[in-house]
């Protein structure tokens, strides 16, 4: 197929022009169809009628020129460089920190990071979700057995996008720092840290797909209509008690038995059977506070003092990058009681320093918080999570 | 306060919804009484903002409604990434105050809410020189995390009170099922129960 410039030099010319387009059995396409003449018309013709056309413009002394020689090989060309810079997008170089990416995007770009730092970052796969999406936790280590660990999660509630959001440039942060930031060299030497970005990716797609304020799980309910479990109300601590609901259609219900959910029972058992894991830090949207145990119950946790003044540097140095205020304290007297959580199953568990963040904002947007907040927030939370990885560090028990 | 109920006292500052600047603070005392809602509420605030100056902002809102040709309708606003349409922010606006009456009524000691989104809006265009609106919003309940669905309609014009209607679906079993539906056939239900409110 080529593309042809034709000007028509009058007005007859360009009727004659009008008319070729008329006659079905040549299909003409224009891509800049007549309209005065002087002014170029340019029209694809399929190659098995272009003898016909160009002998019918030269009958008629309608001057043209070949404008594409070969329409197929600029298509071809073009599909070339769309794929080229698909796989470009999956570089962390070119990766965009500062929009809302999709699961598939999520999953390439953390494949990309690893092959880009082999000797400090895996991909794993711990487990499968409901509906068998894989559930990748990325490793950072250098080295060691037997390692001290942190453990880090964001969206394990779907539709607290700004968490994976915050998930992905911390991830990135904590790969190019290693070897330059002090702090993070310290913690990457001496303990691993292990980051599952995407806690909920059933949810996640729903909320991309159907319903953005999708907050659970997506498994059927035995007898119900309605779908899901909340992640953070499935854990065993404090299970089914009040700050959870017994009824499958609410937003809180904490599902049939502790660990019902494989998206909650693949993080427990991999902590459980890893043995080291000495911090864990679970990433919340939104209200701005920073929380630990405990959710289900008014009792102090017994290391209540220290965790609350760890809780009280993270937020100061928070607040020191962007003027983001935080309230803090526990998480029954900070945001209300909640029963089945993962921070105090952790802390039940003996992960001594659990945390729960609520990032931004405080209900302006609330769940919808505009792209161009992603980095601020994640450039906020990076000193705040580095205070309890450090703490934990210089703490060991 | 033994044998009344709750007595809450407050000191709080005031914002610019819009541009984040102080606008002033209030005292208030909240009295919730056992079994009883609302609660009793004092309150005296003191506004930093100027007075003109509101005015000047109510009726640059006002004529962005009003040099609109067509009713204005629009869906998900913000949309799921956050963005806000300039255009459309005097409409999320008018929602955002609208669904602050729903959540003065509906509050209690411990429910509290945050608006979500706007999932529809609607303008009719009236022959006078109110604006007129019909939205359906989420409301973001706090601590049940539920997803209310409110059909809204608000009557506007600067220098007079907001004249603001509204039924909730109160019932999560209904939301649930509608939830990954057009909020078109919601509101269609909606309509109907309205005419009789």
């Amino acid at each position: 197929d080529q593309v042809l410039r034709v000007v028509a030099g009058d007005g007859a010319q360009l009727a004659l022009l009008q008319a070729l387009g008329d006659r079905e059995e040549l299909q003409v396409d224009f891509w800049h169809g007549p309209t005065k003449p002087g002014h170029p018309t340019d029209l694809r013709v399929p190659f098995r009628n272009l003898q016909a056309v160009k002998s019918f413009l030269e009958a008629n002394d309608v001057a043209y020129s070949v404008m594409i020689e070969d329409v197929q090989e600029l298509v071809n060309e073009e599909k070339r460089t769309m794929t080229l810079s698909r796989r470009l997008e999956r570089s962390t170089d070119t990766f965009d920190f500062a929009s809302y990416h999709t699961i598939e995007e999520i999953y390439d770009w953390m494949e990309a990071l690893a092959a880009e730092h082999p000797d400090l970052v895996t991909r794993l796969q711990i487990g499968q979700s409901y509906e068998k999406r894989p559930l990748f936790v990325l490793k950072f280590s250098t080295g060691g057995s037997g390692r001290a660990a942190v453990w880090l999660d964001t969206g394990i509630h779907a539709r607290e996008w700004i968490t994976q959001a915050t998930g992905v440039w911390t991830a990135n942060k904590i790969a190019k720092e290693y070897g330059k930031d002090p702090t993070v060299t310290a913690i990457l030497d001496n303990m691993d840290i292990f980051f599952e970005i995407v806690a909920n990716p059933d949810g996640f797609a729903y909320t991309q797909s159907t319903n953005r304020m999708w907050r659970k799980t997506r498994s059927l309910n035995t007898g119900s209509s309605c779908i899901g479990v909340d992640p953070n109300r499935n854990w065993d601590a404090g299970f089914g008690g009040p700050g959870s609901s017994s009824d499958p259609c609410s937003e809180t219900y904490h599902g049939p038995r502790a660990h019902s959910e494989r998206e909650v029972s693949a993080v427990a058992d991999f902590i459980l059977r890893h043995g080291g894991v000495k911090a864990l830090v679970s990433l919340h949207s939104y209200s701005q506070m920073l929380m630990y145990p405990y959710g289900y119950k008014a009792e102090p946790a017994p290391d209540r003092q220290e965790l609350d003044a760890l809780a009280a540097e993270a937020v100061r140095d928070l607040a020191a990058v962007h003027g983001t205020r935080y309230t803090y304290g526990s998480i029954i007297d900070t945001i209300y009681q909640a029963a089945g959580t993962t921070v105090d199953w952790a802390y039940e568990r003996g992960v001594r320093y659990s945390y729960t963040l609520e990032l931004r904002d405080t209900g302006r947007y609330g769940f919808l918080l505009p792209a161009g907040q992603i980095v601020p927030t994640a450039q906020e939370t990076w000193p705040a999570l580095l205070d309890i990885m450090r703490h934990a560090l210089e703490h060991p028990y | 306060v033994p044998g009344v109920g709750h007595k809450y006292y407050l000191q709080f500052t005031t914002e610019d919804y819009r541009s984040r600047d102080s606008a002033g603070s209030c005292l208030a005392t909240v009295l919730f009484e056992q079994g009883n809602s609302p609660p009793a509420v004092t309150i005296s605030c003191v506004d930093t903002k100027d007075e003109k100056q509101i005015q000047e902002e109510d009726n640059k809102f006002y004529q962005k409604i009003k040099q609109q040709t067509k009713p204005i309708m629009a869906n998900d606003i913000p949309d799921s990434y956050g963005n806000i349409e300039p255009a459309l922010e005097p409409v999320w606006a008018l929602a955002v105050v609208g669904s602050s009456k729903i959540m003065w009524e509906k509050s209690t000691e411990n429910l509290s809410y945050s608006m979500a989104q706007v999932k529809s809006a609607k303008q009719w265009i009236r022959q006078d020189d109110f604006v007129e609106f019909d939205y359906t919003v989420l409301l973001h309940e706090i601590p049940t995390q539920e997803m209310i669905s409110c059909h809204l309609r608000v009557i506007w014009l600067p220098g007079h009170p907001m004249k603001v209607k509204h039924f909730c679906a109160s019932e999560n079993q209904w939301f649930e099922e509608t939830s990954g539906m057009e909020s078109g056939s919601a509101a269609g239900i909606l309509q109907e129960k309205e005419q009789n409110f």
